[in-house]
Formats: structure tokens, sequence, C-alpha cells
């Protein structure tokens, strides 16, 4: 009789275990996504893993094995120890490693060093340089290496037409400005620097100046105040970028495309024909880097010390003063700078679209206006003998029109979806802050946005070509990818702000026995609304521009980043920067939009 | 129970009997292949229309222009029987993907793609047909127009063949005259890399074969002894590895014009981009290996002119060969969904000047159908494409495209063999990739 009630007590206890685990909302939220994301990292991963043993017919794995079909580890063989390992692997190993370190060095500086004028210096038009500041991050990427081509590369230097300064002032530059590791390092560097500024501004902003200015009554010299206190202060903010910045440039393939640097995502395109198996070895090389920067920022998050900028004792900012003259002048260099990262595009980008053949100026040393044309915009007939290449005007062109209608719905799904899956994680990670199982949910959340774009995109196509699910050039792909990529900007968003809320506004509405739903859309959300769209709007913005996730999963002119790369490509700027322009300015309308209703705005996300 | 026995028996036989003949047959696609290849246009136009009306048709190629032909094809049917409609989905994809997309979707029973019109002879071969993938069509009339059959042609299909030939700017003094001088000390062309489209290192392993090393050689020898004296080294110093790779008795030769070229030309991601640069006055003396019928779309202004370009091979007195040519082949998948129709369209592409209308209009591009080449001309009146309306003045001279018979002679076009490219794929192919690329960075 014990024994039996005993044994019945016992499932009975384990029951109601089970039932209190899931009567809690974030528990169930938890264990969906903790296996949702698993399923949806891991497959991917185990896909190109099980390429890179696979034989392919017609590549260098059926040469070597000399089989048609099967399993071998001549790939790996091959390209670590054939002749060809230098050049297939090492050097262009080396060139990204040396790629992403460059931006992150570039970002950091230029991005912090702004960040620092703006929120502790009382340097002139601060308002205007903040918002323009953010321009380059707003353009896809290889379009400002393609600015640099237009401005810099010279018929006696690169051997190929002559850019606007080698046109105008016929001034060349050499070759290592035009091509190669400087300018990749520099597109991407000047691409990704609003994440420092965004990162670092936000905690300069915050940081509570006694602790300087105590320094200071201590005699203390500015540069080891500097060493000692605010850089420290913003260290943490300095690992978030290179976190950020390190996989995004690692995985970017345009810009070394563009800019002839060899990496590994451009020799993943170049050998995919011949060498299938190997280059999924370079996707995975990739892939480990990723995993890599974040067990590093595990690391660091654990070791790291605390370095508290909001305090309960003083909200006080001093402001460094920098002369009547000094606050004009460096504002001055900074509106320079900026005119030529965003601006100057984005003139150009217009200029480029009234040019009679692509990248001819003749109208500027001319000033004759027979060399300008609207035939770009406004063709209506599809001709190819006035340089038209078989495609209407801009206006009337339905590839151009059906691929903007194809991103806009790709990047509402992915918003959507990734910012509600994110804000669900991030709710659900911050009730269970210390349990190894959100930790676990909350990294696995976070490693496809650690993963070069272009691995991730070809583990993806490599899951979902096969005989029971062909999904290549669909949106559904498109989606899926974009969304998994994106939950990150929603969870970080989401849970920095819901660690801001106390837990007893929403233990109040329990105790009134409010539902979950109700709790999280008449509570929660509309308290951490800001937050919460940023979540939305970062994935909805970076998807509009993003090429290197998608270029492997779709046709050209089947979204409008892949039909800018085409246009791009095939040399027809002025088309390519005409979809620049609509780009921009859809960016800019849907920011001030949210903006103006909701109060989030672009700069109040983590970057992407 | 004797009879039972022995119905039993006779039935297991035939069975035994038929599951070989079946598995030798191929697959059903293959089957209306064969009966295909015996009818006329008018007869597949006929089982189109029965197999797809209201279906939708899905085709992939290198060639954008598929989704022109496909419009014109429609309308065809529907001039036999105006009931007719289909809708379809034209799809061009980047990046060598076709050959993926082409796998994966062979992987199906039934596959979404009816048909490819498809570059890069090579890759054919060992991914494609090799493999089973692709089955090549023979429509009867483009057989009766190339005078053959269908059982007699070997190879694939060709919808056309397309130029890609050496330009330079003629603004300066310089000259080439010799397809030796491309690779002279200094020069430094421009072209699309070779691992981006891979038609351009089919053209360098067809180089090697025979008849175009001896091409080369021949050239060699035309040039001063001062020339050949800055060649000669390189061309000793590859004997050895001509001998390795089994090439013939000037294969060196073909080595020395290939490393050469490799460690010289400047990449570039197009064939557009290359011939923007070519006809600005600005380019003097450069010069570029490109896709013939970009010319067409340069418009004139103060700084750029078709006419500050020459076409290499066009010069009297000029030696080599002039450029090299590909083809845009035509295949049904073995799983197609619709493959009357796949046939249908095929033939309608090849042997009426309608379905080629698409590529018609361009110089640089030539039907593999005599007959619709011919009417082509007619139309679109190519070989005096730069003359002025008078019909006398020369406006353009790079315009007068000389025509295929001229390229492939005269001209001499280094054309791509598929089994060769595939058979010297990873002997050739990997020597090659040996090289180190110019950079101009």
């Amino acid at each position: 009789m014990d024994a039996v009630s005993a044994r019945a007590s016992a499932s009975t206890i384990r029951l109601n275990k089970v039932k209190t685990f899931f009567s809690k909302p974030h528990n169930v939220i938890l264990l969906l996504m903790g296996i949702v994301l698993t399923v949806s990292t891991v497959a991917p991963i185990v896909a190109i893993v099980e390429d890179t043993f696979k034989i392919h017919p017609g590549t260098i794995d059926q040469h070597l094995t000399g089989m048609a079909s099967g399993y071998t580890f001549a790939n790996y063989v091959d390209l670590f120890t054939s002749r060809l390992a230098k050049t297939n692997l090492w050097t262009p190993l080396l060139n990204t490693v040396l790629l992403a370190v460059g931006t992150c060095v570039v970002s950091i500086l230029y991005g912090g060093v702004f960040a620092f004028l703006v929120t502790r210096t009382n340097m002139a038009w601060r308002k205007y340089l903040s918002s323009i500041f953010i321009f380059p991050y707003i353009m896809p990427q290889w379009t400002l290496a393609v600015v640099w081509q237009h401005l810099f590369n010279s018929n006696a230097v690169t051997g190929t037409s002559n850019g606007l300064l080698a046109a105008t002032l016929g001034l060349a530059m050499p070759k290592w400005w035009c091509q190669g590791m400087f300018p990749s390092v520099m597109v991407l560097g000047l691409h990704y620097a609003p994440f420092a500024y965004i990162l670092i501004g936000g905690i300069f902003r915050n940081m509570d100046a006694n602790l300087e200015e105590a320094a200071t009554i201590l005699d203390t010299p500015k540069w080891r105040t500097m060493c000692k206190i605010t850089l420290p202060m913003v260290k943490p903010a300095i690992l978030s970028t290179i976190l950020l910045v390190f996989g995004s440039s690692m995985g970017s393939y345009p810009v070394p495309h563009y800019l002839g640097l060899t990496t590994l995502s451009t020799k993943y395109v170049s050998m995919n024909s011949k060498y299938t198996g190997e280059a999924s070895i370079l996707a995975i090389i990739m892939m480990v880097f990723g995993v890599a920067i974040m067990l590093l920022n595990q690391l660091s998050l654990t070791s790291r010390k605390s370095y508290t900028t909001v305090t309960g004792k003083s909200g006080q900012i001093s402001k460094i003063s920098l002369g009547k003259r000094g606050r004009y002048i460096i504002a001055l260099v900074l509106v320079f700078l900026t005119f030529f990262t965003s601006i100057f595009p984005i003139v150009s980008f217009g200029f480029e679209t009234f040019l009679p053949n692509p990248g001819d100026y003749s109208f500027l040393y001319t000033g004759n206006t027979a060399n300008l044309t609207t035939k770009w915009w406004l063709t209506s007939e599809n001709v190819t003998e006035n340089g038209m290449y078989g495609q209407k005007g801009m206006l009337y062109n339905s590839t151009i029109w059906n691929a903007f209608k194809g991103t806009m719905m790709v990047s509402v799904c992915c918003a959507l979806l990734a910012g509600s899956i994110g804000t669900l994680i991030g709710y659900a990670v911050s009730k269970q802050r210390r349990s190894k199982w959100a930790n676990y949910v909350n990294s696995v959340a976070f490693l496809p946005y650690l993963m070069p774009s272009i691995a991730v995109g070809v583990a993806f196509f490599i899951l979902f070509s096969n005989q029971y699910m062909n999904l290549f050039n669909t949106y559904t792909l498109l989606i899926i990818v974009g969304t998994i990529k994106y939950i990150p900007f929603a969870s970080r968003s989401a849970l920095n702000s819901m660690l801001q809320l106390s837990g007893e506004i929403e233990e109040a509405a329990i105790i009134q026995d409010i539902p979950w739903i109700k709790r999280m859309t008449r509570i929660i959300i509309p308290i951490q609304k800001s937050s919460i769209i940023s979540g939305y709007l970062l994935p909805f913005m970076t998807c509009l521009r993003e090429l290197s996730l998608f270029m492997l999963l779709c046709t050209q002119g089947f979204i409008l980043s892949t039909t800018l790369d085409y246009f791009d490509e095939m040399g027809l700027y002025a088309f390519s920067s005409g979809i620049n322009l609509i780009l921009i300015v859809t960016i800019l309308v849907c920011n001030a939009l949210v903006n103006k209703i909701t109060g989030a705005s672009l700069d109040k996300g983590i970057g992407g | 129970m004797k009879k039972v026995l022995a119905m039993v028996l006779a039935l297991t036989m035939m069975l035994v009997m038929a599951i070989p003949a079946f598995a030798d047959g191929g697959s059903s696609v293959q089957d209306i292949i064969a009966e295909a290849e015996g009818m006329t246009l008018e007869e597949l136009a006929q089982k189109a229309i029965e197999e797809s009306n209201g279906a939708t048709f899905y085709g992939v190629g290198n060639s954008s222009r598929g989704a022109t032909a496909l419009p014109l094809f429609i309308e065809y049917l529907q001039s036999i029987d105006p009931d007719y409609n289909m809708e379809f989905d034209w799809q061009q994809p980047k990046n060598n993907k076709i050959f993926d997309q082409l796998t994966a979707d062979s992987l199906k029973d039934t596959g979404t793609f009816a048909m490819t019109l498809i570059q890069d002879g090579n890759q054919i071969e060992s991914k494609m047909v090799q493999t089973g993938v692709l089955d090549t069509f023979i429509p009867k009339d483009w057989a009766d127009a190339n005078g053959t059959t269908a059982a007699d042609y070997a190879g694939y299909l060709p919808l056309q063949t397309l130029n890609k030939v050496f330009m330079y700017n003629n603004t300066g003094d310089k000259t080439y005259d010799n397809v030796w001088d491309f690779v002279a000390e200094g020069e430094h062309g421009l072209f699309m890399d070779i691992d981006s489209e891979i038609v351009g290192k089919n053209f360098l392993y067809m180089l090697t074969e025979d008849s175009n090393a001896d091409n080369l050689k021949a050239a060699f020898d035309a040039l001063s002894a001062d020339e050949q004296a800055y060649f000669q080294p390189v061309v000793d110093s590859l004997v050895t590895d001509a001998e390795d790779l089994g090439l013939g008795e000037n294969g060196a030769y073909a080595l020395a014009w290939i490393k050469l070229w490799v460690e010289s030309y400047n990449a570039q991601t197009d064939d557009g981009p290359i011939c923007n640069t070519l006809v600005d006055q600005s380019a003097t003396d450069q010069f570029g290996l490109l896709v013939y019928s970009k010319l067409r779309s340069v418009e004139e202004s103060d700084s750029v002119s078709k006419n500050n370009i020459t076409v290499a091979a066009y010069q009297d007195g000029y030696t080599g060969f002039g450029g090299y040519g590909y083809c845009h082949y035509l295949f049904v998948t073995d799983n197609s969904p619709l493959p009357w129709t796949a046939c249908a369209f095929i033939a309608y592409m090849t042997c009426t000047t309608d379905g080629f209308s698409a590529w018609g209009k361009d110089i640089g591009g030539y039907s593999s159908n005599p007959t619709v080449a011919a009417d082509n001309e007619e139309i679109f009146h190519h070989q005096t494409g730069g003359m002025a309306e008078d019909g006398e003045t020369v406006e353009f001279a790079a315009l007068n495209d000389a025509g295929y018979d001229w390229w492939t002679n005269e001209g001499q076009l280094v054309l791509e063999d598929p089994e060769y490219c595939a058979s010297v794929s990873f002997t050739v192919g990997s020597w090659i990739e040996m090289l180190t690329k110019y950079s101009a960075g």
C-alpha cells in the first residue's frame, strides 16, 4: 500500500512539475525555440559537412577517386596538401582574416572617434552628422566599392575606364589604393563604422563623467585617463563591435569581388564548379571562425570585469570643449568625410543614370548637354540599338519592379518572423537568465549571425536541394534563411530591453490573473515598444539590401539586390545606380515612417 | 495445375526478358525524343498543344532571351490552335548555379524544368550528359537543313555560336597584327576572369588541341626575329610540360601563349565593363577579348565612339586566331514534365527565324541552322551593319560582322569542343590553375 501510494505520489509530483513547467509561457517558448533553432542551425551544417565528403560528378573528387558517386576524404586531402593548397586555401584564408581584422580596426577607430566627438564634445552640427553617418550602412556594401572604382580607377593604372578623378583632374591613384586589400578594408570599414558608432556612442552617452573628473582632479595625464578609464568603459562596446563586424566582413562576397581581393568567399564561388566539395570545406572554415568568435565572446563575458555605465549616483555628462574654432574645424572635416561616404555616392548614383554610356563623363569636361540622356529611365520599348542592352528604362522595367516587389515581400516576412521570434526569445531568456537551457537558446539563436552570410547561404542551398525538397529560387527559402539569420537582431534587442524591466510589473498582472497574451500585448510590449520595433526594423532594412546571403539561393531578377549586382557586373551602372537610389529612398522613407509613428529608429538597434 | 505452372513460368520468362529490355530502353523522355526526332515542327506543335495547354512551362538557361523566345513560341502555337495557352517561367541562374539547379531537379521523378539552354560544353559533358541529367533532341527540320539525320549526327544541339573577339582602342598608334602581340611584354588585355566564366577556360583548353596549337605555331613563325626572341625561351621552358600533358608537337606553343595570357590579362567582372572601357577615347592602346555583340549597345558621345575600336582580325595581314567561339546548347531534361512541348520549343528556336529572333538582332551570334542564319542575315544585314544609310559609306567599320563562315575560316575562331575540354580538364586545367594570375591591384 505504501509502495503503491509512494509511486503514485511520485508520478503525481512529476506530472505536477511538468504541468507547472508548461504553465509558464517562457518555458514553452524556450523549449520550442531550442528545438526549432537547433534543427534550423544544425541541419544545414550537417548538410554542408556531408557535402565535403560526397563525390560530385565532373569535379576533382571524381577525377581523384575514379568514382562517380559515394563518399571520400579526397576533397580534404587535395585542398590541404595539393600544389594548389596555397592558391585555393592559405592565401584566401590569410586575406580573409586580414580583411576581417582590418575592417574591425577601421570601423572601431572611425566609428569610435566619431561617437566620442558627437557624444562627449561640443562639436558643431552634431545632429546632422549623427544622421548622415549611418548612410553607408543603409546602402548595399558593394555600392561603396563601385563608387570607389568610379572615383579612383584610371586607364593608366588599373587599365580600365578613367574614373572621376582621372577624367576630370588627370589624377591617377596608385594600384594599392585602387584594388586589393586596402580599398576592401576601407569600404567595409566605412560600411560597418555605424555599428561602432551606435554601440560605443551608446556607452559614451550614458557614461558617468565623475570617474574622468576624479582623474582630472588627481592631475592624471589625459592619455592615461583615456587608457585607464575611458577605453575600459567602452571595452564591452568594442568587443560587441568586433563580434558583429568580424563575421560579417569575413563573409562579404561583393566587396572583395569588385575590388579584386581573393578571400574565402570569392574563392568559394570560383572553385564551386570544378572543386565543389573543396569549396564546401571553405564554407565550413568560415563557419568555424563564426563559432570560434562566439566562444571567445562567451569567454570574455565570463571573465569580463563589470563596467557599469549607468549608476544611480550621477547622470551628468561633461562635454569636452573643442574651442571656438576647433568645434567648427573638426565638424567641417567630418562633414567633408561624410560627404564622400554618404552624400557623394547618392549624387554619383543619380548622375550615373543620366550618362549616355556607363562611366562616360563627357558632359563634365565638355559641358555639352547632348552628353546626357534620360533613356535609362524613360525608354518604354525593348530595344538594343540605343545602348539599352535589350532592357526597358527603369520606370518601365518589369524585371526591376518585380524584383522590388519580391524584395519587399521577403523583407516584410523576414522582419515579421525574425522580429516576433526574436522578441519571444528575448522575453523567455530574460525570464530564465540563469538557466543553462536559456543560455543555450540565446547562443544558438545568435550563432547564424556570426557565421559568414555566404556560408549560411551555401549550407541552406545544399540542405534544400534534394529529391524531396527543392526550394532554390523560391521566396520560401529566402524567408526561411533570412529569418534564421536575422533573429539575433530582435532577440538581442528584446533581451536587452526585457532585462531593464522589473519582474514586479508582470507579477502584478499575474496576481490579477491576466492571461499571458494580454500581459505581453498590453504591458510588456507597449513599455519596450521602441526597442522591440527596432528588432523588426533592422531585419527589414538589412534584408532589403542583402546580397551575400541570398546570391546563391535565387536567380538574378528574383530580388532587388541580386538584380542590382547583375547590372553592376554587366557594367550597366545606370540601372544599378537607379536601383540603389530606389533602395536608399525606400529605407529612408520606412525609417522615417516608423520613427514618426513609433519613435523607434535604425540607430537604436544593434546593427547587422 | 501443369497449365497454371506453365503460364507462371511463361510469364516469369517474359518478365525476365522484358526487364533488361526496359532498362536498356532508357527513360520515357528518351522514348519521346526518339519519336519526336522523326517529326516536323508542325507535328511537334500539335503534340505540344495536346500536352501543355493550360500548363506552366519552366525553363532555365544561361541566356535571358529564353524569356523573349517563349512568348513567340506560344503565339506560334496559338496560330495553330487559338484556344491554346501556356504560362511560363524562365530562370537565369548566376555563378554556375545552373548545373547545381539541374542536378538537384534531376533527383525528382518528374522535374520542374522542361528544358534548358546552356553553355560550357566541358561541364555539360561531365556533369549533365555523362550523368544522364540532360538528353539531346535533334529536330528533323534542323537535321535536314544541315544535311544530316538525328541518327547520324553526333554531338549536342547548338542554338547558336557566339564569338568573343580581340578588339583594341585605336585612338593611339599601336596596332595588333599577330595573336602573339596580345601576350607581348607589358600587355594586359581586358578579359572576363576564367573562374567567373568557364567558357573562357575552355577556350584555353582548346588552344592545346593540335590544329589550334599548329595555328599558334604558324603565327609565331610570322613574327619578326626580335619578337620571336622574346617568346622563344617561354616556349622552350614548356616543352617538357607539353610532353607530360600528352600534347601534340606544337603543344609547347599553346602552353606558352596560355601562360603569358593568364599571367597578363586584367580580369573584369563582365564583357560590359570591358566594352565600356575600350570605346572611350581615354583607353588609348588598350585591348580586350570580349563578346562581339557588346559593340551594338554603345552610344556615340564626345568621348565614346564605336569608331574608337578596331576588330583585330579584320585588319589586312592579321595573323593567328581572332577570338574564340562557344555554343548555347539546347537540351531536354531527362525527367522533363513537358517533353513534347520542350521538343517543339527547341525545334521552333532552331528551325524558324521567328524562333531565333530573340538572338538574331545581335552581331556575333550565328544560328546553327544555315537556313535560319541566311534568313536572319536577310532581315538584319549584320554584314553591312556598320554602313551608313546610303549603303556605301562606312560609318562604323567594327559593326560590319563578317559572318560565321569568315570567322571560322579566315578569322580562325577557336571553337569549343566539349569532349576535348572534358578530357583535358584535369590535366591542362590543373596546369593552368598553377599559373599566377595577373593582378592590377
